[in-house]
């Protein structure tokens, strides 16, 4: 027994030999920084959706030293209200500037009267800089939105960004035309410029598309603003204005010939087209209404939008509150007599640019307009104080343009005592659903109107009085929306060729599109950003501290998490104006802030 | 006429006095068994477009070919050996050796047929099988040899725990112990006897027990019991020695003690920061050598993970059936005890308990309370409650009408005493039985809740999660999801068997 405990002891140090000779516990990598305070712990918040990111930003975190945990959220709701509670550091939180204009990647997130504004940013500093930029032109608001950046991340840390993403689609390129499926960085799929290989397919075989959300917000233009309704909206209402595929405003494809700013910047022109008449439903089919889409829907729909009292569970007046005034310019002297800003054209020869005749004669009475003989509506629209971005507002689908008569003939509720359950409003979705409810009251002023939906689709056919004779007339006849709630389930779909485009391809997955060879994957950097709310009100109101721990983020590891397609990004300007700022890991800044905040506790 | 039933005579008696040799079963067994995972992989290996073969993976299935091909061979020796002479030759006994060395890759059938053929005792008959100290200790051995293998696969990786070597020599002494004490108890023990010279074996081995070696706790005291009752029957000790002549269950077993001695030694042989810890540079990669099993979307080593995965697949198992048994057993306890009105409150209201659907009960009381490993168990132990209380309530109706009963009452015994020291023991045998296979839906549920993201946080290494993660990739890397589910399969069944071998041995039928 003693031979063998002397065995057994020898073979133990033998061992122990070994192991002082082997690799010893190497940790994961030094990081070189000051061990934070053990009681500093760190909560994220996020949401089912946000896992890959929270678990990035949790590994950079706790390989820096701190205590970190999740509040995961099954979903948006329990999320924000985890978010009202304060129950966080820092919440993972994304915005995509729908509109293009990077004052609406500043003004409802940070100041501090947003509607988006969070976490309760409350900085003079911050107002002041985004009012300034507002009233900027392109060249001059870069100096600002920097100063902005400086003022949110460099110096207060009230966000700590991830990164920039990237917007994709995919489409069947056997069964579709390869250049007439667009993708822009703003804008929605436009449908009426997409179409077959197969010409003589575009009358008889519906074109196949999917959403994942079924249940629609509102079919009126103003009362939404989400995934569930854009790019149908943007499909059925024609607005003043475009965005081209990387943001620039553009009449191109829009219900006016040509845009000028008036010098001043306050003053927006806009000479309308004659050749959009607004669609119905009948029996199923679209038709013609022969009522022409004029400047006094114009006028109407921008003042509804404008208005918050317009319509119950109003969803986007914050988006046009900049403007003051819309009118329709009937006295055509009054287009000589200013000229266009930056240039000297007056406000006619800028305007007549594109039109296909001379200007001779405006009207406020679009039954009576005339473009081939000269007579046009010109439409007006001031702002309250000198700010260009308003066409990136006139150009979202918010301010797509209904009938005046069709939506006064049936929004007949007295608006005080609406009830949503016996008020049926326009653009309610019970109107297309099939049943007892049906009652299509559509006016569609875009190149399609929806006919009828149900829990699985909802079809859509081409206005037949939208610029017919022109490159804008669609295409394709009929469109049908599938509803396909789960991503991956979408890009079966695709694959299968049930569908043949799909509207952002699940991230992880392009390599299944690239080696399939009857798919295309198109890609543009999008306007979304995700970045982190620091709760500065709540755990995270010391400042150093906030410093120190946006140093320790390492935005390359989330780039290389997503295969370097995605892209750095300092603020939820990042996408829209390069400023050059760009956040690095920074160890020694972040031990600087560290030892600050240690020493001031 | 005559000569077909003479010819069916024959053939039932061959088959009869095959059935008395062990090791004829469980090298068909291996046989099969080698020849499957064989085929199965050649399946794998073949590329169906190209037509071509994946070296690797051919080579792989060939280590399962070999043992196939010798457990036949051995298999038919035997059986003419049996049948012309009614023994097994030593000789043939010693090719056991062979395929004992086939169990280090993985192949536990071929170990348990080697070991079987070797420990059939004299000639090869059951009855005159060697000692359960023998078996115990070559099982511990296997365990912790098993562990070893497993864990070596971290000297291919960059960096390991810094306990790493002094973990595996530990292990290696270990091991070195157990078949040490396989050849002392093969000299020292008999059927109901043991060498008052066992006694510091039996000690060393309820101390290695901590590897989480429940071979070599079972052995530890089965010898300590054997030393104190000498020469008495004891009956737990006779329903091991039948638990152990059911192949599947010991390999039920067998995969159970591995899992657990596994996740305890990683403690020292694994890092955590592996399983946990991103690496950007080693995303989704295939398995190699450096990451056995690839690594996930994260870059962390899905292999790392899965063994630390089963240490809460096996917590959350074995304590979300342990509470329910101890609370479900009592109240089914009084319940049959005292029966008309305590029977009737407590069975009504379990009653309620019971038409909730355990995982829908499960998701609420974790939506409620939030998700950690706690709740987990908690959530889990509750809606399995009314199925032990039921089970315990069975069983003591039926020992309460026994005479010992009456007995014990008749000389005074108090209510709590009964219940405690004669009806609880004597009920205990199906509430077991159940706890097995209890254990192993416990896992799974686990392991759905988890891939329901009601686990646990995403990032803790678990068999659900694992999976979940998995399933992302079941096109572009079905390692990820295949790994983890065969981890959960492997777990489920090697409980289930378990609870099947436990069930016969504790039959009394059977005996």
């Amino acid at each position: 027994m003693k031979k063998l405990l002397a065995v057994f002891t020898a073979a133990l140090l033998f061992a122990a030999g070994c192991g002082a000779s082997g690799a010893g516990p190497a940790g994961n990598g030094p990081s070189g920084l000051v061990t934070p305070p053990s009681d500093v712990e760190i909560v994220l918040l996020g949401y089912a959706g946000q896992e890959n990111d929270l678990n990035l930003v949790r590994d950079q975190f706790s390989k820096s030293g701190f205590n970190v945990s999740l509040n995961l959220q099954p979903d948006y709701a329990s999320f924000l209200t985890q978010l009202e509670a304060g129950n966080y550091s820092f919440a993972i939180n994304g915005w995509t500037t729908v509109t293009g204009n990077p004052d609406y990647a500043v003004r409802s997130l940070f100041r501090s009267d947003g509607d988006y504004n969070r976490s309760g940013i409350d900085n003079p500093e911050v107002d002041r800089l985004i009012e300034l930029a507002a009233s900027q032109t392109p060249q001059d608001y870069v100096a600002t939105y920097k100063e902005l950046e400086n003022v949110l991340v460099t110096q207060n840390a009230y966000i700590i960004p991830l990164y920039a993403n990237l917007k994709t689609q995919a489409f069947n390129k056997e069964l579709l035309k390869p250049g007439s499926v667009r993708l822009s960085k703003s804008r929605s799929m436009v449908w009426e410029d997409v179409d077959y290989a197969d010409e003589s397919k575009r009358d008889t075989q519906p074109l196949q598309l999917c959403q994942s959300t079924s249940t629609l917000t509102s079919l009126d233009p103003v009362k939404g603003n989400d995934g569930s309704i854009n790019m149908l909206n943007t499909n059925m209402y024609v607005r003043l204005v475009n965005l081209t595929d990387d943001d620039k405003v553009t009449s191109e494809g829009s219900l006016s010939y040509q845009n000028v700013i008036a010098s001043g910047n306050s003053d927006y022109y806009f000479v309308l087209r004659d050749d959009i008449n607004f669609a119905k439903v009948e029996n199923r089919e679209a038709v013609d209404t022969g009522e022409r889409v004029g400047a006094e829907d114009v006028v109407f729909s921008l003042k509804r939008a404008n208005n918050k009292d317009s319509v119950p569970n109003h969803r986007t007046y914050s988006l046009h509150g900049s403007m003051k005034e819309m009118e329709i310019v009937t006295d055509i002297s009054a287009l000589d007599s200013v000229t266009e800003s930056g240039t000297d054209l007056t406000l006619r020869d800028a305007l007549e640019s594109a039109t296909p005749t001379a200007i001779k004669e405006l009207t406020d009475d679009k039954t009576k307009v005339d473009n081939a003989a000269g007579v046009y509506q010109v439409v007006k629209v001031t702002t309250n104080i000198p700010f260009p971005q308003v066409l990136n507002y006139l150009a979202h689908q918010s301010a797509g343009i209904v009938s005046k008569s069709q939506v006064e003939a049936v929004n007949t509720y007295d608006l005080s005592a609406y009830d949503v359950t016996k008020d049926i409003a326009y653009g309610d979705q019970s109107t297309i659903t099939e049943g007892a409810t049906y009652d299509n009251t559509l006016y569609a002023s875009g190149p399609y109107i929806a006919l009828y939906k149900n829990d699985y689709e909802i079809i859509f056919q081409r206005n037949p009085g939208y610029m017919p004779s022109t490159v804008h007339y669609p295409k394709i006849k009929t469109v049908d929306m599938n509803f396909i709630a789960d991503s991956d389930a979408q890009l079966s779909a695709l694959r299968s060729g049930e569908i043949y485009a799909l509207y952002s391809v699940p991230a992880g997955k392009y390599d299944l599109v690239t080696g399939d060879p009857k798919l295309s994957l198109q890609e543009i950097p999008s306007n979304a950003v995700l970045y982190m709310l620091s709760n500065i009100n709540g755990s995270m109101s010391d400042l150093n501290l906030r410093l120190a721990l946006m140093y320790t983020i390492n935005q390359e590891d989330f780039l290389a998490f997503y295969q370097n397609k995605y892209f750095r990004a300092f603020t939820t300007l990042s996408p829209l104006v390069n400023t050059g700022n760009v956040l690095t890991q920074d160890y020694e800044k972040a031990n600087e802030y560290l030892k600050a905040y240690i020493e001031s506790r | 006429m005559k000569n077909d039933s003479k010819k069916l005579y024959e053939q039932r008696e061959n088959k009869r006095r095959l059935n008395a040799f062990p090791a004829y079963n469980s090298l068909n067994l291996a046989a099969g068994a080698s020849l499957g995972i064989c085929l199965f992989l050649l399946f794998c290996a073949f590329d169906f477009k190209t037509g071509a073969l994946n070296t690797a993976l051919t080579g792989v299935s060939m280590v399962y070919l070999a043992p196939a091909v010798l457990a036949f061979l051995v298999a038919l020796r035997i059986k003419r050996e049996i049948l012309l002479r009614g023994k097994v030759e030593n000789s043939t006994r010693r090719m056991g050796f062979a395929l004992i060395l086939f169990a280090l890759s993985f192949n536990v059938f071929c170990g348990v047929a080697g070991f079987t053929l070797i420990n059939s005792g004299e000639g090869g008959r059951v009855d005159k099988a060697r000692s359960v100290e023998y078996t115990l200790s070559f099982y511990a051995a296997l365990v912790s040899i098993s562990t070893i293998v497993i864990s070596s696969f971290n000297v291919f990786k960059p960096y390991f725990s810094g306990w790493f070597f002094y973990g595996i020599g530990l292990l290696l002494l270990i091991s070195a112990f157990y078949l040490t004490a396989a050849f002392l108890s093969n000299k020292w023990a008999r059927d109901k006897t043991v060498d008052k010279r066992m006694l510091p074996v039996a000690v060393i081995s309820l101390l290695t027990a901590v590897t989480g070696n429940l071979f070599a706790l079972f052995l530890g005291i089965v010898i300590i019991t054997k030393i104190r009752y000498s020469g008495k029957s004891i009956e737990w000790i006779d329903i091991t020695k039948r638990l152990f002549r059911n192949n599947m269950s010991m390999i039920g077993m067998f995969v159970v003690t591995f899992l657990l001695s596994l996740s305890v030694c990683s403690v020292l042989t694994f890092d955590y920061s592996v399983a946990t810890d991103n690496n950007y540079q080693a995303m989704l990669l295939g398995p190699s050598l450096m990451f056995p099993f690839g690594t996930d979307e994260f870059g962390r080593c899905v292999f790392t993970r899965i063994v630390f995965g089963a240490r809460i697949s096996l917590i959350v198992g074995v304590a979300s059936t342990a509470l329910p048994i101890v609370l479900g057993g009592l109240l089914g306890a009084v319940a049959g005890h005292y029966g008309s009105k305590a029977d009737n409150v407590i069975m009504r209201a379990l009653d309620v308990l019971y038409a909730v659907p355990g995982i829908l009960l499960a998701i609420v009381i974790i939506s409620a309370f939030g998700t950690n490993t706690m709740n987990l168990i908690l959530a889990l132990s509750i809606g399995a409650i009314p199925m032990y209380a039921r089970t315990m309530r069975a069983s003591v109706l039926s020992v309460s009408n026994n005479e010992f009963i009456e007995a014990a009452r008749a000389c005074g015994a108090k209510n709590y005493q009964i219940i405690l020291k004669h009806i609880v023991p004597n009920s205990f045998a199906p509430i077991i039985v159940r706890a097995t296979l209890g254990i192993g839906s416990a896992a799974l549920s686990t392991s759905s809740l988890s891939f329901l993201g009601l686990g646990v946080e995403p990032h803790i290494p678990e068999w659900g999660n694992i999976l979940k993660t998995g399933s992302k990739y079941l096109e572009q890397h079905p390692n990820l999801a295949i790994f983890p589910g065969v981890a959960i399969v492997l777990i489920v069944l090697a409980f289930n068997y378990f609870g099947d071998g436990l069930r016969d041995a504790l039959d009394p039928k059977l005996k």
